[in-house]
């Protein structure tokens, strides 16, 4: 139950001579008792940067504070950081009960209070009827358990870190996972970071979440935040499936047009625009677009259909837009007639739309 | 058989028929005669291994043989693993430190009884002079049987403690990462991670290593065949020694055979004994 700071940090990795630069000047502020998650693209630091909070990595820059101490040289045993990796790891050597046990035999605790701690951990997990079961043998979800356990049952437990736990997992069986999982993190209210490279897991399991893309966080915020005002065409079309379309536009004399339509734009919009950015990008969700068979006032741009997939209790859309030869995704309900090369019109409406410029947020949805 | 495949492995049976059931069942017929070239065969039944019990030779050469089997594997074992886990994990220095280590491997097994028997001489091998300038001026491998015993086994831990080092090295880097990570994170100490980690891990590269170093050490011949030719007296007569002495020495193909038989079952039902043993302990893991 700690706040965890992470202040300027970058790691390079040398091997062989060659220099990895995988966290670039990283700032996140983990609040006491929140469930963060981390998500990212592969390869772009997730991993590093959850071992330089646990302390199995030193970073090459920057500082990691627990509760405001400075933690950044401390080795792992002495954070009492929990970490759950991608790979399973129990101890086959010992029952499940060993495994409960190794980290509190390690720090000598006396063994009523072991037998105590691991009763605990165990009824809150579930394990109870495996407590003398070799773990060698389970598949990786009940391993996974196991490993969490070992992480939850040190009452001083600072953080729970969990690096894709579900890779793994049957799909099948991520569902009771991660319930378990959100539970033990509720009832124990321990500051958490779920590492992962699945949105939906991340936006059902966490409060907040850090965007994170070659080496730096991108965005941190409430999942709702990170959909609705991403920060950035990368965040736009990291979040959400489809993610967010992307439209090249024209500016001219504080007008932005897309091919010969014109997009409405309010004036404190306009007050933010540069005058000497010539072309901007406009965003919209694939859910913000409406289609209509005729062409109108509110939906003046002509556009072809191009595919359709069926999503169950609703449609994806491709629609090319001829005059600048780009294609869009909508969400149409199942109800609507959509046929490959149909005629459609669609409209940019002016409060679904963000701008952006070079790839960044015009305006920040006041952060 | 409706399943195809069974034909696949008539090739392979031919060749193990050839090699090693024919052989084996002729000298199962063998064992049963008292066979001396150039006399017709005399029918003994099971006499021959009547007379290998009662042999005191024997008797000796297998207690020594036992001994010396129990010795190397306690040197070479723990040697080799601590060599192992000493070993770099990686850098530039793991190829050179592989190919030095494979050295002894590599070098044919009666090159290595030359060797030896040059570097023990009492005239002017290196051993004696050594052991000489370290206040032991009475070594002689060919009249004292201590001695002679000791280099035999020096020979062998040298020969094979690389091949240990070898499979133990080689489990080691199948160790995947995160098992150590974790156990940092558990707060393991050194000793923590090596008995719940590296230990368990190890476990199927011991058994090997145990299994192939016993096999062969119980056969060993070349060294002190070459060393001594299994003297002095009889201090350095293995079982494998005693067999060829009868067998081709004595010219007692019946009782060689009867040897070889009790031999060839004294090896199984030892490795079967040794893989047991260690299957089971360790607990867990044993599934
Ligand atoms: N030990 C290492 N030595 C050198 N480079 C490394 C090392 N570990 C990771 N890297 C590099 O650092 C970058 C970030 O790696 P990291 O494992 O943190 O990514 P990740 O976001 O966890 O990816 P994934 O989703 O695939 O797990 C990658 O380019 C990777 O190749
Ligand atoms: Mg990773």
């Amino acid at each position: 139950m700690s706040k965890i700071e992470l202040r300027n940090i970058t790691h390079i990795y040398e091997s062989g001579g060659e220099k990895t630069q995988a966290v670039k000047d990283v700032n996140l502020t983990l609040e006491e008792g929140t469930s963060n998650a981390l998500i990212g693209p592969s390869g772009c630091g997730k991993t590093t940067l959850l071992n330089i909070i646990s302390g199995l990595l030193t970073p090459t820059e920057g500082k990691v504070l627990i509760d405001g101490e400075d933690v950044t040289e401390l080795p792992p045993q002495d954070r009492d950081v929990a970490q759950v990796f991608q790979f399973p790891v129990v101890y086959d050597s010992m029952d499940v009960y060993g495994n409960l046990a190794f980290p509190l035999r390690n720090r000598d605790v006396p063994k009523e209070e072991i037998k105590e701690r691991v009763q605990e951990t165990a009824e809150l997990l579930g394990l109870v009827d495996k407590l003398h079961d070799n773990p060698g043998n389970f598949g990786p979800e009940w391993s996974q358990l196991v490993s969490l356990g070992r992480g939850i049952i040190r009452h001083d437990t600072t953080a729970l870190l969990f690096d894709e736990p579900m890779t793994d997992v049957d799909p099948g069986r991520k569902l009771t996972l991660r319930r378990r999982i959100s539970q033990a993190q509720q009832r124990l209210k321990v500051t958490s970071l779920y590492v992962t490279h699945d949105q939906h897991e991340a936006l059902t399991f966490a409060d907040k979440a850090a965007v994170m893309n070659q080496g730096q966080i991108v965005q941190y915020g409430s999942p709702e935040k990170l959909y609705e005002q991403p920060v950035s065409t990368f965040v736009g079309n990291f979040i959400g499936s489809p993610g967010m379309n992307f439209i090249d536009c024209v500016a001219t004399d504080s007008k932005l047009k897309v091919g010969s339509f014109e997009i409405p734009i309010s004036d404190e919009i306009k007050d933010l625009l540069d005058p000497s950015w010539t072309s901007l990008q406009v965003g919209i969700r694939p859910y913000q677009i409406d289609i209509a068979d005729e062409q109108r006032e509110d939906k003046p741009i002509s556009t072809t259909v191009t595919l359709t997939e069926h999503l169950g209790s609703y449609r994806i859309i491709t629609l090319k837009l001829p005059e600048i030869d780009k294609e869009i995704k909508a969400e149409v309900p199942l109800d609507e007639q959509v046929e490959v090369g149909d005629e459609k019109f669609i409209g940019l409406n002016q409060e679904n739309i963000r701008l952006f410029h070079e790839g960044q947020a015009i305006e920040n949805g006041g952060e | 058989m409706k399943n195809r495949a069974w034909w696949f492995l008539i090739p392979s049976l031919a060749v193990m028929s050839l090699s090693a059931f024919i052989p084996l069942m002729t000298v199962i017929n063998y064992a049963q005669y008292t066979v001396f070239p150039g006399s017709a065969p005399q029918f003994v039944g099971m006499e021959n291994f009547v007379e290998v019990f009662q042999d005191s030779v024997f008797i000796g050469s297998l207690g020594r043989q036992v001994l010396f089997s129990f010795e190397v594997l306690l040197i070479e074992i723990p040697l080799g693993l601590g060599i192992a886990l000493a070993l770099p994990k990686k850098g530039k220095w793991v190829g050179w430190s592989l190919v030095l280590l494979g050295v002894p491997l590599l070098i044919p097994w009666n090159v290595v009884g030359i060797i030896w028997r040059v570097f023990t001489r009492s005239d002017l091998g290196a051993v004696p002079k050594i052991f000489q300038w370290l206040g032991y001026g009475g070594y002689n491998a060919a009249s004292n049987p201590g001695d002679a015993w000791w280099t035999v086994v020096t020979m062998d831990v040298w020969h094979w403690t690389p091949l240990v080092v070898l499979l133990c090295y080689a489990g080691i880097q199948a160790i995947p990462e995160e098992f150590y990570r974790a156990a940092k994170i558990d707060g393991a100490s050194a000793w923590a991670k090596f008995r719940y980690v590296t230990l368990p891990k190890l476990k199927h590269a011991l058994i090997l290593a145990v299994l192939l170093r016993f096999m062969d050490s119980f056969k060993i011949y070349a060294e002190p065949f070459q060393l001594t030719g299994g003297g002095p007296g009889n201090s350095t007569t293995f079982l494998s020694i005693y067999t060829s002495r009868k067998a081709i020495g004595g010219f007692n193909m019946g009782m060689g055979a009867a040897i070889s038989i009790v031999y060839f079952f004294l090896v199984i039902l030892l490795s079967w004994l040794l893989y047991t043993i260690m299957l089971n302990v360790g607990g867990g893991s044993s599934k």
